[in-house]
């Protein structure tokens, strides 16, 4: 194991978390019961949606949203170029194309509605919004762009659990007809493996629930609690389920998620505030995304790739682990899915940017060390 | 479990963990490194020597381990898979995840309710791709023989060993017969951890595809860039996020050492249970007692002589406090398969569906309890 001075992010797991997990193993129940109910109730609760149906990872919770939004073979789905690959993997499992849009550009990562506008053909059927890096999108404008046009509005918020859409204090997640989220081991809210697709439709919930388990008409918990043990396959469903160990996980740190994004906010605070005048550094997002944001990650801007790449290889011999997020449409998978006059907004983005430590528990410290490197490499 | 008042007395499967079970999932958890990393490699390590497998890759579930297997051998749109019906729903669904069509083939018998070799034979055409052996119960299908079919034919076998992680045929290690097995640690598996899969394989060639598409076809994970072995990444093509976590690994780690012992304890009472269940007039107890020794003994299937009582017996267990299951109703007269697949006929895995009944095992079940169950049987048989 290598040893950075400042790892991209860290997990501190407390005693009590691990507690609630061992109560779960202690149990002897460990696949979709009580505690996963449980789960998903405060789930709810917490984003704000009437339905929460957990599943095994955030691409699964991509995946099933695509199927009970109905996508399927012959469909088209805009999705953001620059984004993690699930969003754009999800419309192909269901036989939809994901056709790439723009994003606005290095200084914010988010879906441009505009360019998503001019996407659209007869064939379209949903926009997959990305709540990138924690930044909420421009998802009341996609909102109204989906409504006009009667297109699904599909939200991941795989890095954005928390972020806030407005200033009301509603969150991402309760806007479009499906929100996918996910709590991998680097999220703010984490399990391991994980994920969650919200839904203010009954149906769609039901949908989901079905799907991510066989679409048995019952589950191994009801027969056990006595149901009948007869059962029928409704349609064709996968196994995405979350078990109990990783609810109970779950529910113990979601007592302390708010905490946490503050503590991310605070920390990108101080970074912006030491990095405001660094010659050669760029701050991405304004001071309004970053009050809405729930801070998965912290990019800054250079001048362009080859600064960026060197830039990256200065900070990490000297201890400070960072990473990147290419644009889709560069990788080999991928190649063919841009649309010929390219995706300037993506690539800039995806070609200047460096995301630097983050995480709930990094201390002022660390920030300063992260700084100093930081300014000693564009120097 | 606690009993409660609308819990079973005698629960169909009952997992009970070890002190040491517990403290291997705590000190992973208290390491903050919960993504793929050291544990899963030491447990795919592991679990790949106790096969004799070449490689084995931890997954979310054996059904995205069918899935991954079926796609590794070549299975797309247009092709066909040769499954039994008379297995649970994943075996077959995993081929329509690939665009394929499940081709159902008969079980030999109710005594031995395994794919019939003669029969898959039979519905080999030129677009089947793979041949899907389920070892039901943990009893050993005939992997050799659909071996030798299969390769005489250039299909692929896959083995879906959900039920079998430690058993034998010919003394060679169930899964490791065909180019891939599927094995599952479900939460009432003879190996379980919750949600779980693995697939093993000797291919070089299956082992890298299969650990490509877990993670999305990404050249490199979180572990490979926080050990700063890599910086970046491709996505070569459509994977997915079938991933195992480290806190999941660290319990199969721990729960495999106890493995031989608990299946060496599951052989004895499944001895002990069939001599029971040899003294009921009126129900088959599929396998002979010769299998058990190379069996894994995940559970304990009967199946009613008569037709037509199934459900009968079953609520007569229920009101006496004995849960049973039915393993499996026929996937075909599933309505999602009557909808795509309505022509299917299987008279014996239909009447083994119709007439099958699986009841309460596991490793510490008692002698007590294995009375009532086989008393309890005998007269709501005789009824």
């Amino acid at each position: 194991m290598s040893e950075w001075r400042v790892p991209l992010t860290d997990i501190a797991i407390s005693e009590q978390d691990v507690q609630a997990v061992l109560d779960c193993l202690e149990s002897g129940w460990l696949t979709m019961g009580p505690r996963t109910q449980a789960f998903e109730q405060a789930l709810a609760d917490y984003v704000g949606a009437p339905h929460a149906v957990t599943v095994s990872s955030g691409t699964a919770a991509l995946h099933l949203a695509c199927l009970a939004a109905g996508i399927g073979p012959g469909d088209e789905v805009i999705v953001p170029a620059f984004t993690f690959v699930a969003s754009a993997s999800a419309p192909r499992y269901v036989g939809a194309e994901p056709v790439l849009c723009d994003v606005r550009g290095p200084q914010n990562f988010n879906i441009d509605p505009e360019d998503a506008r001019r996407r659209i053909t007869p064939r379209t059927r949903a926009i997959v919004a990305v709540h990138f890096c924690g930044y909420p999108a421009e998802i009341l404008a996609l909102r109204e762009l989906c409504d006009e046009h009667r297109l699904v509005l599909i939200e991941d918020c795989a890095q954005a659990i928390g972020a806030h859409v407005d200033d009301s204090g509603r969150r991402v997640g309760t806007v479009g007809e499906l929100g996918a989220f996910s709590f991998f081991s680097k999220k703010q809210l984490c399990v391991g493996e994980g994920g969650m697709v919200t839904t203010a439709d009954e149906a769609l919930a039901e949908r989901v629930r079905l799907l991510r388990s066989h679409a048995l008409s019952s589950s191994t918990w009801d027969r056990h609690r006595g149901h009948d043990p007869a059962y029928d396959v409704v349609d064709i469903g996968f196994n995405f389920r979350l078990d109990e160990p990783r609810a109970a996980l779950g529910m113990s740190r979601l007592g302390r998620l708010e905490e946490g994004i503050a503590a991310r906010r605070a920390t990108v605070r101080a970074y912006r505030e030491r990095l405001a005048e660094v010659p050669g550094i760029e701050l991405a997002f304004d001071e309004a995304a970053v009050e809405r944001s729930s801070h998965f990650a912290f990019p800054v801007l250079l001048k362009d790739r080859p600064t960026r790449d060197r830039f990256r290889e200065d900070l990490k011999e000297n201890g400070i682990q960072t990473t990147w997020y290419p644009a889709l449409h560069t990788f080999s998978g991928y190649r063919g899915y841009a649309p010929p006059e390219g995706l300037p907004g993506a690539m800039a983005a995806a070609d200047r940017h460096c995301a630097l430590p983050l995480s709930a528990t990094m201390d002022m410290a660390e920030v300063d060390t992260v700084v100093e490197v930081v300014r000693a490499a564009v120097a | 479990m606690a009993a409660t008042h609308s819990f079973p007395q005698l629960p169909l499967f009952d997992l009970r963990l070890e002190p040491q079970d517990l403290e291997a999932v705590a000190e992973t958890l208290r390491s903050g490194w919960l993504t793929l990393g050291p544990r899963t490699a030491e447990f795919e390590q592991a679990f790949a020597a106790h096969l004799g497998a070449r490689h084995a890759i931890a997954l979310s579930s054996c059904t995205a381990a069918l899935h991954l297997a079926y796609l590794a051998a070549g299975v797309g749109p247009g092709d066909e898979v040769i499954v039994p019906s008379f297995t649970f729903a994943a075996t077959a669904a995993a081929a329509l995840y690939c665009g394929a069509t499940p081709v159902f083939a008969e079980i030999s018998s109710r005594e031995r309710p395994s794919l019939d070799p003669a029969a898959v034979e039979r519905l080999i055409t030129p677009r089947t791709k793979a041949v899907c052996v389920v070892h039901y119960a943990g009893y050993a299908g005939q992997a050799d023989v659909l071996k030798e079919l299969c390769d005489a034919n250039g299909i692929a076998l896959i083995e879906d060993v959900a039920h079998a992680p430690s058993a034998t045929l010919a003394g060679r290690k169930l899964g490791t017969w065909g180019l891939a097995g599927a094995f599952s640690f479900f939460s009432n598996k003879v190996l379980s951890v919750g949600e779980g899969g693995l697939l093993c394989t000797d291919s070089d060639e299956v082992a890298a595809f299969v650990r490509s598409r877990r993670s999305h076809a990404m050249t490199s994970g979180t572990w490979d860039r926080h050990t700063g072995r890599t910086d970046t990444y491709d996505v070569t093509g459509l994977g997915f996020n079938y991933r195992l976590d480290e806190p999941r690994a660290a319990l199969l780690l721990s729960r495999l050492q106890r493995l031989e012992a608990e299946i060496t304890r599951r052989r004895e009472l499944t001895v002990r249970y069939r001599a029971l269940l040899a003294e009921i007039e009126r129900i088959i107890v599929p396998f002979d007692d010769a299998d058990v020794p190379s069996s894994s003994c995940y559970v304990i299937p009967i199946m009613l002589e008569e037709d037509g009582r199934q459900a009968e017996v079953s609520d007569r267990l229920r009101e006496r406090g004995i849960q049973t299951s039915i393993f499996y109703p026929a996937i075909h007269r599933f309505t999602a398969y009557r909808e795509r697949f309505p022509d299917v006929s299987l008279p014996v895995t239909e009447l083994a569906s119709r007439t099958e009944l699986t009841l309460p095992f596991y490793p510490h079940m008692s002698h007590d309890d294995q009375d009532r169950v086989a008393t309890t049987l005998a007269e709501a048989v005789a009824r």
